[in-house]
């Protein structure tokens, strides 16, 4: 497939384009400084205006200059199943790990991933080495991405506790000051509910949103696997759903209280996994609590079978992973340790639900690379994470494939929804494909596929679970801030 | 079976009984006289020559099975491990004199493995050796002191004995190993 | 036999034969059936193990119980095979156990227990398996604190990996001598249809995971009995069928119906750590409640056996007098536990690797 071409390395040619299977075309060129780019006949998809359909772009000088919607016989055999061109996707949870653990991630390496998977603005999550509670870190990790080069924007979560040690605030209005998005100290969870009472109240009078882990730890405490059948079989220690939806209901409580004397209060669950959390927002949505969440691509797509070797998407497989016969692959495999740990293919479902009726409002990587010397040990023993902000448009794509999850859902959770989690203070638009604006958008080769391995993936850690697995939907380029930040290669 | 017959089920059956008379005459009567068959077709052969030394002697010769798998000495060369087949010898062999009994006497990699097992198990005051065909090729120090038939053959060949207790049938073939799907020497 | 054969079949034509104890004559059965292969470089779980399989390791077995039998109890099997016993956990006896058994097999053993090596270091699991393999390990017999962690070692290691225990999931010597021992001492052999409880601690024993696997695959009626907090989770894997669809058991916290006309009474060790770990009042409720005396014993069909993975907490999980009873064949599992890993070691040492 070489459908479509942004050429650093060919400047000035501007004619190496190719028809892709769709009939789009895309030519180009994409210097460093501000990319240009024609598509004729493509599928586009605008989650500003809820639209898609076929059409074309120009992109000039870095700023998308026209959009043109195409009807009748123009339109004939354009598809959403060709070349597809949507906003920039916005990653409300990442771990670029510098600066504390360069090994696992860099900022240039974490952003260089960002990029090969559709991403233009990742939040950084705060549990750096040391923790982002103060602005010294926030700053830092902006020169760091500035220096990198890359266009994709890094926005800087602050931890919401000093040290992230869950006893005392962070510098939290300094925090904001900084340009910080959300404030969290995720992976941990606020453990002291008086404490997340003061800084839901405090965030929400900066207007900042909290982001929390929802996890009781005496529950999840040694756990290694979701409590179930794969847990009981493979005699790995439970975490029980009802450790997440114990912490779940807790915080919506404290929301409640929270919000009659702070009504600008904003609570954002990150990563919620269970059948049970879901019903607990939604309720508290329909009660008209000020809260979000969000789930990942690997809770939609992935089960506890896997840990047994299962390699089915969640909504291909049933709860029992044997009910098939013996398995494909080993078992324990230490990629797959993450926390919340991989759930039951039924909780994966009602995920997929929360994302289709609107309880979920985004899909964050939580990506979480894990330096090899910490993964390449026992399965108890590893150091959770999956580092997913590469794959994560090709999980959701495979749902799309199966029929699961409509396209412009898929993208909306992408990029519409997580702008709407963070609200209006960081984002500067909107994402949509707006004529004027900096160009910030995603070409996807939706006819071909990638193989996830060692050479196709950016990120500096211990490899994916999805290691050796087809993904559908190519990315072949990605326009940050008007710029390259992504060009697959041999376009 | 595809091979060339090189004794019928008559001279297997005369060559047994000539055999058991040998047996009587070296130990000069069958005062300590122990019969050991080596696994598998060495057991059946044991057994037949105690019941022909019971027909012409009225004696009863304690007959014992040796496995001699573990003893091998290319265990470590050969892809699978042998089935192991079992050892019974229900007797004290201090002081006895025992008589191994198998079918092919070939390389003598066999009869070291099962001297080494009879060892394990005490110390014989003799041992001798009795075997149905002899083909040559030895490869240690080691003859049979009971040979049924001497068979000259090639390295390209295999002496295949079979017996009624395994085989359904008595007879020894000789066949060329080009015929063997995968085959060695029973020996 | 030469060398240079092609890999795959044996090399010599074998056929099915019974493995006789000394006192029965040789007898060979089944002349003309081929006996299974055994394909298995590593056991890790008893999972993996056909009926065919199981049946080639208890006739293995009853050759070594043969050789245990001899006055020299030794046999060069595995002369010149160097089998590592790394040991993450303090047990004596089972190390014991695989260390007399492959020294019964001539192998040389090194033996490897946390407290002197460099584990306590912050060694990683895969330095000391790197480690292990340059020294020239040809087999490890591995037991670990962690689930699982056998598969990480089979994975990285280039010889054999035998898992002596990992964490809560799996003991298949265990099993596989608990399978034997039942098998010699019930009547007719099997332990098809015949009633077997395990009592106890269920949910943090791997002797329990691997005696589900194989006992409800040797088609046995298997009750798992034990307090709730113990059992939890089990009533999912006793209903779904994992594996074959016949594969299910009881579980239960009713005691008495459990042991009711149970042919076999196998009791867990109780851990002291259940006791703080807030799952259990106290040992002396426990031992109340749940340990198998003889007047529960009596619940039983006269004559059932009484079982027991050792170490016993007498008067905890099993009364003085019923461990020690004529119905125990405590003991007789230890024994057989030499002879069941004589038989895996050595059939695992004719199964090599890609490198």
């Amino acid at each position: 497939m070489n459908a479509a071409s942004g050429s650093g390395s060919n400047v000035g040619s501007g004619q190496n384009g190719a028809t892709g299977p769709g009939g789009a075309l895309a030519r180009g060129r994409a210097a460093a400084a501000s990319a240009e780019l024609e598509i004729s006949r493509a599928w586009l998809v605008d989650p500003a205006t809820g639209r898609e359909g076929p059409g074309e772009l120009v992109v000039r000088d870095g700023v998308l200059r026209a959009v043109t919607w195409l009807r009748g016989a123009e339109a004939a055999g354009v598809g959403p199943d060709g070349v597809i061109v949507v906003p920039g996707f916005t990653d409300l949870h990442a771990h670029l790990r510098e600066p504390g653990d360069e090994a696992a991630e860099t900022i240039a390496s974490g952003l260089a991933a960002a990029a090969h998977g559709g991403f233009t603005t990742v939040c950084a999550m705060a549990d750096t080495t040391p923790a982002a509670d103060e602005p010294g870190v926030l700053i830092r990790v902006r020169a760091l991405a500035a220096a990198s080069g890359s266009p994709v924007r890094v926005l800087g979560v602050g931890a919401l506790t000093a040290g992230r040690a869950g006893e005392r605030l962070a510098a939290l209005g300094e925090l904001a000051d900084a340009g910080a998005a959300a404030f969290s100290d995720d992976p941990a969870p606020v453990r002291s509910a008086s404490i997340l009472r003061s800084a839901l109240a405090y965030a929400g009078m900066l207007g900042v949103p909290v982001v929390e882990h929802a996890v009781d730890p005496g529950l999840s405490h040694g756990a290694e696997a979701n409590d179930g059948l794969v847990a009981t079989v493979l005699g790995l220690r439970g975490s029980p759903a009802a450790a997440e939806e114990a912490a779940v209901g807790r915080d919506l409580a404290i929301l409640a209280d929270v919000v009659r004397d702070v009504p600008g209060v904003r609570l954002h669950l990150a990563h919620l996994s269970t059948a049970g959390s879901i019903a607990l927002v939604r309720r508290a949505k329909a009660a008209g609590l000020p809260v979000t969440c969000d789930v990942t691509p690997h809770h939609l797509a992935l089960t506890d079978g896997w840990l047994a070797g299962s390699r089915r998407w969640a909504w291909d497989g049933s709860d029992n992973p044997w009910a098939d016969g013996p398995l494909a692959a080993a078992p324990y495999a230490s990629s797959l340790r993450v926390e919340p740990p991989l759930r039951s293919a039924a909780d994966a479902a009602a995920c997929l639900v929360g994302l289709l009726d609107g309880t979920v409002d985004a899909v964050a990587t939580d990506h979480a690379p894990v330096a090899r010397p910490d993964r390449e040990v026992e399965f108890g023993m590893s150091v959770p994470g999956i580092a997913g902000i590469e794959t994560a448009l090709g999980l959701l794509l495979a749902a799309v494939d199966a029929g699961r999850l409509p396209l412009a859902r898929a993208i909306a959770a992408l990029t519409s929804g997580p702008a709407r989690v963070l609200g209006p203070r960081p984002a500067s638009t909107a994402p949509g494909l707006i004529v004027g604006a900096r160009a910030d958008l995603v070409v996807i080769d939706r006819s071909a596929g990638w193989t996830v391995g060692p050479t196709t993936i950016r990120s500096l850690g211990a490899p994916s679970p999805l290691v050796g697995r087809d993904l559908p939907g190519l990315v072949l380029l990605t326009i940050a801030d008007g710029r390259l930040a992504w060009e697959a290669s041999g376009a | 079976m595809s091979g060339r017959q090189i004794m019928s089920a008559d001279e297997l059956r005369r060559a047994t009984v000539r055999i058991s008379h040998e047996i009587v005459e070296k130990q000069a009567g069958t005062n300590g006289l122990l019969l050991v068959g080596i696994q598998r077709r060495g057991v059946p052969l044991a057994h037949r020559i105690a019941a022909a030394i019971a027909e012409h002697e009225s004696a009863q010769i304690p007959v014992g099975a040796l496995d001699i798998t573990f003893y091998r000495d290319d265990l470590s060369l050969v892809a699978q491990q042998p089935v192991v087949k079992g050892t019974s010898l229900p007797f004290d062999i201090n002081g006895k004199t025992v008589v191994l009994v198998d079918d092919v006497l070939y390389t003598g990699r066999t009869i070291r493995a099962a001297l080494d097992a009879l060892m394990d198990f005490g110390r014989p005051s003799v041992v001798r050796l009795a075997v149905l065909v002899d083909r040559g090729h030895r490869e240690l120090p080691i003859r049979a002191d009971h040979v049924g038939k001497n068979v000259p053959t090639s390295r390209e060949e295999s002496v295949r004995v079979h017996l009624v207790e395994v085989d359904g049938e008595d007879s020894v073939e000789i066949e060329r190993m080009a015929d063997l799907a995968g085959g060695a020497p029973a020996a | 036999m030469t060398a240079g054969q092609p890999p795959g079949p044996p090399a010599v034509p074998e056929e099915q034969g019974v493995g006789v104890s000394v006192a029965v004559p040789s007898v060979d059965a089944a002349p003309h059936s081929q006996p299974v292969a055994w394909r298995h470089r590593h056991l890790l779980d008893v999972d993996v193990l056909s009926a065919d399989e199981t049946e080639l390791v208890m006739r293995t077995t009853d050759a070594m119980r043969e050789v245990l039998g001899r006055p020299i109890a030794k046999v060069p099997a595995l002369r010149g095979t160097n089998v590592t016993i790394l040991f993450y956990e303090a047990s004596t006896r089972t190390r014991v156990s695989f260390e007399v058994a492959a020294k019964n097999l001539s192998a040389d053993v090194v033996n490897i227990a946390t407290a002197t090596s460099s584990v306590v270091k912050g060694e990683s699991f895969l330095d000391t398996l790197r480690t292990i393999e340059a020294l020239g390990a040809g087999m490890l017999v591995l037991r670990h604190a962690h689930s699982g962690a056998p598969y990480l070692a089979a994975e990285h290691f280039g010889g054999s990996v035998l898992n002596g225990g990992d964490g809560w999931h799996a003991h298949p010597t265990q099993a596989i001598l608990d399978l034997y021992t039942m098998r010699r001492r019930l009547p007719g052999g099997t332990v098809a249809g015949r009633k077997v409880v395990i009592l106890g601690d269920a949910l943090h024993s791997r002797v329990a995971r691997s005696n589900i696997w194989s006992l409800t695959a040797a088609g046995a009626d298997l009750w798992v009995c034990g307090p709730a907090t113990l059992v939890r989770g089990l009533e999912a894997w006793a209903g779904s069928g994992v594996g074959p669809a016949s594969r299910r058991f009881t579980v239960t916290s009713d005691v008495n119906a459990a042991l009711r006309d149970a042919d076999v009474v196998m009791a867990l060790r109780l851990q002291q750590e259940r006791m703080s770990g807030g799952l259990l009042p106290s040992l002396r409720e426990y031992s109340a409640r749940f340990g198998l005396t003889r007047e529960r014993l009596a619940l039983a069909r006269p004559g059932a056996l009484v079982m027991h993975p050792g170490p016993i907490n007498e008067g905890v999980e099993i009364a003085p007098d019923v461990a020690e009873g004529i119905q125990s064949v405590i003991t007789e599992q230890v024994a057989n536990g030499v002879a069941v890993r004589m038989a895996l070691l050595y059939l695992l040492a004719g199964v090599r690797g890609p490198r």
